[in-house]
């Protein structure tokens, strides 16, 4: 009888643990619904990158199936440190950096055309055996800039001078800049995300209008009447047919679409995916969610789907009752990047939109990627603490 | 501060809210439905069709065998030689592969480097590989332990061990062992068995995925097929029906049928010229091959595929031709069906008959005219106004009636690839009086030679159609028994008294009529002879025939029907009697007693009964001298030692009584002889002839020495080398038994 008091003790000391810890926590006001939804993501990203990298570690990369998650965990780890650690720093301290952290992105976005060429994209800076995408910095730096001016701006919002110059003078040569790697995906989130937040800062609404009829006017006349976009042409047609000889290497956006149509309503089940076997290039990557609709079904595919839908949901509304428009810009702009990437990148995956390189957040691969996401949903976790939510 | 601003932000936030969750996700989730619900079944078979691969493992062809279990067609394992790219890592081991496999299968390795780089786990660099060869590949893999990169994967090839033997009725397979012609195409689906399969999912690049997926289905081999064919009546049947093509000259091959008339089981069917199903696409006749060799490049292709399918055509169910007077047999047992003749109804030919006013006069092959006649008579004659006389009587339509009882308007539906139907006047029966009258002597009409024999062997078996077939049984891998094909009766065609009859006429014929040719000593024979004009082939006053003979045995209690037509004889003689009659016979007198049918004699006969060879191997000189004395026969011994160490002829060979057999007692001694010509020759001469060069003979197709027969076929070819002693068949034909 006594020896079995003893662990019963045990576990009520570990429960007095964890609820004193939780309690830590969310001490000074952290959203929990926030960051049970970001942990939950995170291990089910994890979960289905492994199931979805092995093979090719394997076959790759000397047989070591541990090869990419290996790398995974040990960034998520720190990122996870990086989330909480953020969440302490009160986030006004980053318009400081909202600068500095610009001009950083510039200097990359520079260095970057001058590093080689990876599949004839200059994308990646190098350091060692560290490597990391320069836009990762550039979407940083675009939302944080651009919550830090119209924060300052807010009453001028609405005039040209400083409602649309700044932000184009910032805005156009990153768009060139991001243009040379070649990198259009990352444009046009990056130009979404600055649409976004100017729209929420108060610009008029006509100037939306003039520069997306101007947008559309210049890619329909590249498209049509040159082939100065031969590059983004063909991946128009081969999304057009993506089962056709049109010649066009469709063989990633097919390969994607046989695994989801594989995974039916229940899915073949945690790790049986086929088309991970080297089908469908770089599963890990950009196309991991087919793998996650083969293995885990149409049933699974929502579940994750509502998942991202709630954190974007809970990141707005923490982001909405901020406690200075500071931020709730920038909440705005980060919940915002999250939910366009996912957006676009499950858009590319089943095929909705022509194939362009958007990264799944919390599931693709990539170190410094996941750990700067991380770091991202500490500053959300940040604001959420000063928010004027009902805390749960 | 305003509070406008605050509400605007707020606002605006709300609306990038909605755009992201309730439109952008919606959107998602619609796409997911489309392509996992909606698109979902399509997409996985897409998936599934590039994820598995399927390696077909060929099954073992079932084995042909003969009656006796003898093996006429048989499958053995033969290798396919697989290249491995996905497992070939090291150039190193690259490099040792590919000069050992272009070394051991002398293929180009420059090739074999190309292959070994490209991105797959399965090329086939060869084909077909013989087990020595696969060896040296084995053996290779041992001494550098190489395990993986190449391959090998058990096939099978067809062999045919008895070359030529049978070709016609056997077929031949593809390269994929598919039945192409013969029984291996009409039982292909037995014979096959059903192919197993490796099926691996793999991956992109070809090397299997590492889990579970790997399924093997194991070939199911076929199953194997037991003949009626007899391979020594075959035997009998090719060397007979050969011997008289190189006599006769014969220019579109001949082909002859053994049957037995009471089960319909076919024990022999040959067709000569023939080919090798080892090599069926080689063209065996020189003469059409030269011509071939003559014509433009662009014509030979389609020359070379016409001669080939000339080639393989089994003329004995799929050529049809017109019986000629060998039908005579059926008109006979239509008049006696009908009671419209009996034997002693009388016949005057004249030499011609006009069967009907203002029509042009039908000749009989005698100029002269035979005169008054009974109808056996007539039948022994062939007389064609007598049977011309009797067609009339019979009339159109009972003769029609008549035709299709005998099975003579269907196909018999033997159980072989491309039989062909009749050609009769018109399709629905009906013919012209002078129809009729040609029709009567088997004229005008086609048939094929497996309707005339079928016909044939219901006149020799009382009345009944029996169906003719080529498989006895079907049996399992162990040769147990699947599927027995019983005698299948379709129907009585004419009463069995009726048949009796015209048999009783047909031994008449066999013995002193035109049809004598194909007496064999011992056996009472039946038989009509046949000659037949050519269908639409008289070309100025230059005519094309088709010599035919058709009978059976014993005539008391027939066993075995056999019919043999040579297509187109141009060595000078065309009628039926001597072209076919004595090939007929040549082939009986050695299938009758393997048959187990005993001989017998006359007395007549029994005076110069033959006389079987003893063995006299390792006898001692002397008591080998008594038995040889004893049997009435005569010797020569050669060499100095004092026993037998060989003989010729071998024993258990025929010779008639005062043969001399070669014997010697060394080694050392041996004597040989260009065998002189035989053909054309008396009985008497003949015998000289043979002695003169010491050779002993066999005498065929006549029934008394001191008739007027003239030698016209020997089995052994003028010129040919061969020891002292060697029996050589003479066949002999009735000088006036010109006839039909």
């Amino acid at each position: 009888m006594s020896e079995k008091r003893v662990p019963q003790k045990n576990k009520t000391k570990i429960k007095t643990k964890i609820i004193s810890f939780m309690k830590y926590l969310t001490r000074s006001g952290l959203d929990i619904p926030f960051l049970f939804l970001v942990i939950t993501i995170l291990i089910i990203g994890l979960i289905m990158m492994f199931s979805a990298s092995y093979p090719n570690a394997y076959y790759l990369h000397k047989k070591d199936s541990f090869y990419f998650i290996k790398n995974q965990l040990i960034f998520a780890f720190l990122g996870v440190i990086a989330m909480f650690g953020v969440s302490y720093i009160d986030y006004h301290v980053f318009r400081k950096f909202a600068v500095p952290i610009l001009m950083t992105s510039f200097v990359l976005l520079i260095l970057v055309l001058l590093m080689p060429a990876i599949n004839g994209v200059h994308r990646w800076i190098q350091l060692g055996s560290f490597s990391f995408q320069a836009s990762e910095i550039t979407k940083f730096a675009i939302v944080l800039s651009f919550a830090h001016f119209i924060n300052l701006n807010l009453h001028r919002m609405d005039t040209f001078k400083y409602g649309i110059l700044p932000y184009l003078i910032i805005l156009a040569p990153t768009i060139i800049l991001l243009a040379l790697e070649p990198h259009i995906s990352c444009s046009v989130i990056v130009i979404l995300l600055a649409a976004g937040m100017l729209f929420i800062g108060g610009v008029k609404l006509k100037w939306f209008g003039m520069v997306l009829g101007a947008i559309a006017s210049a890619l329909i006349y590249l498209v049509v009447f040159t082939d100065k976009l031969t590059y983004a042409n063909n991946r128009i047609s081969g999304w057009l047919d993506p089962f056709g000889s049109s010649g066009v290497d469709t063989w990633q956006t097919r390969q994607g679409l046989y695994a989801i149509g594989s995974g039916g309503v229940l899915g073949l089940g945690l790790g049986n995916s086929r088309q991970k076997y080297l089908y469908i290039p770089e599963p890990q990557n950009d196309f991991i969610f087919s793998v996650v609709c083969e293995e885990l079904g149409f049933i699974g595919a929502v579940i994750i789907l509502l998942l991202f839908a709630l954190l974007i949901w809970r990141g707005m509304l923490i982001s909405i009752r901020a406690r200075d428009k500071f931020g709730m810009l920038l909440g705005i702009g980060l919940t915002a990047q999250v939910g366009l990437q996912v957006i676009l990148n499950i858009s590319v995956v089943t095929n909705t939109i022509p194939n362009t390189g958007i990264s799944l957040p919390f599931f693709s691969y990539g170190g410094t990627s996941l750990m700067m996401l991380l770091a991202q949903m500490g500053i959300i976790l940040s604001i959420s603490r000063s928010s004027r939510l009902e805390k749960l | 501060m305003s509070k406008g601003i605050n509400i605007r932000m707020q606002r605006r936030s709300l609306v990038v809210l909605i755009v992201l969750v309730f439109i952008g996700f919606p959107v998602l989730i619609f796409r997911l439905v489309n392509l996992q619900i909606v698109q979902g079944e399509y997409l996985q078979k897409m998936a599934s069709e590039q994820q598995l691969t399927d390696t077909k493992i060929n099954p073992k062809r079932g084995t042909i065998y003969d009656r006796n279990m003898n093996i006429l067609a048989q499958s053995a394992s033969v290798w396919t030689v697989v290249l491995e790219p996905a497992y070939i890592d090291t150039d190193q081991k690259r490099e040792l592969i590919c000069s050992g496999m272009s070394e051991i299968l002398n293929i180009d390795k420059e090739k074999l480097l190309e292959l070994s780089k490209k991105k797959s786990c399965y090329n086939i660099i060869k084909k077909k590989v013989e087990s020595d060869i696969k060896d040296k590949i084995i053996e290779f893999k041992n001494n550098n332990k190489i395990t993986t990169g190449i391959r090998l994967i058990e096939d099978y090839k067809r062999y045919y061990p008895l070359k030529n033997f049978l070709a016609a009725v056997l077929g031949f397979v593809g390269a994929d062992s598919q039945g192409l012609a013969g029984i291996e195409s009409y039982y292909d689906k037995e014979l096959s068995g059903e192919p197993g399969r490796i099926l691996t999912a793999r991956n992109a690049i070809g090397k299997e995925m590492p889990f579970e997926y790997e399924q093997l289905v194991n070939p199911k081999p076929g199953h194997n097929l037991k003949l009626c064919i007899d391979e020594n009546i075959q035997k009998f049947l090719e060397i007979a029906l050969e011997e008289g093509v190189r006599t006769h000259n014969v220019k579109n091959r001949a082909t002859g049928i053994v049957m037995d008339v009471n089960t319909g089981e076919i024990l022999g069917m040959a067709v000569k010229q023939d080919f090798d199903p080892n090599e069926p696409f080689e063209i065996y006749n020189s003469e059409i091959s030269e011509q071939i060799n003559s014509l433009p490049e662009e014509e030979r292709q389609k020359a070379r595929s016409e001669a080939l399918s000339q080639q393989w055509r089994n003329k004995a169910i799929s050529d049809v031709y017109y019986p000629g007077s060998v039908f005579k047999m059926i008109t006979a047992a239509m008049g006696f069906e009908l009671d419209v003749v009996n034997e002693k109804s009388s016949f005057n030919c004249t030499g011609s008959i006009k069967p009907i006013e203002n029509a042009r006069a039908i000749g009989c092959h005698k100029r002269k005219g035979h005169g008054m006649q009974n109808f056996v008579e007539a039948l022994c004659h062939s007389c064609n106004p007598a049977f011309i006389t009797l067609g009339l009587r019979i009339g159109a339509k009972n003769f029609f009636d008549f035709y299709k009882s005998f099975g003579l308007h269907n196909k018999t539906n033997i159980d072989l690839p491309g039989e062909s139907t009749d050609l009769f006047f018109n399709a629905d029966g009906s013919m012209s009086s002078i129809d009729l009258c040609v029709a009567s002597m088997g004229q005008n009409f086609g048939i094929t030679p497996i309707q005339m024999i079928t016909a044939a062997a219901a006149i020799a078996n009382g009345g009944k159609i029996i169906q003719p077939h080529i498989v006895k049984e079907i049996l399992d891998e162990n040769n147990n028994i699947i599927k027995k094909f019983d005698v299948v009766t379709k129907r009585q065609a004419v009463s069995e008294q009726t048949a009796k009859r015209v048999t009783q006429m047909l031994y008449e014929n066999a013995t002193h009529g035109a049809a004598k040719n194909a007496y064999i000593p011992g056996y009472r024979v039946a038989g009509k002879t046949g000659t037949s004009e050519k269908i639409g082939l008289s070309t100025k006053g230059h005519k094309d025939y088709i010599s035919s003979f058709c009978g059976f045995a014993p005539a008391d209690n027939p066993k075995l029907a056999m019919l043999v037509a040579f297509d187109t004889p141009k060595g000078g003689q065309y009628y039926g009697s001597i072209v076919a009659a004595p090939v007929f016979a040549r082939a009986m007198q050695d299938i009758l007693p393997y048959f187990g049918i005993e001989k017998v004699y006359t007395e007549e006969e029994l005076e110069k009964i033959d006389t079987v060879v003893p063995d006299l191997l390792g006898k001692n000189i002397n008591e080998a001298k008594n038995i040889i004395n004893s049997l009435g026969l005569k010797y020569t011994v050669l060499g100095t030692g004092d026993k037998v160490i060989s003989q010729i002829p071998d024993p258990l060979n025929h010779v008639p009584k005062e043969s001399t057999l070669v014997l010697h007692t060394d080694s050392t001694s041996s004597s040989e002889v260009k065998v002189p010509k035989f053909t054309g020759y008396s009985v008497q001469d003949v015998k000289f002839i043979a002695s003169k060069h010491g050779l002993n003979i066999n005498l065929s197709g006549i029934k008394l020495e001191k008739s007027g027969a003239i030698s016209s076929t020997q089995s052994v070819p003028e010129n040919t080398v061969v020891p002292k002693g060697t029996v050589i068949t003479i066949g002999f034909v009735h000088s006036d038994s010109s006839g039909d």
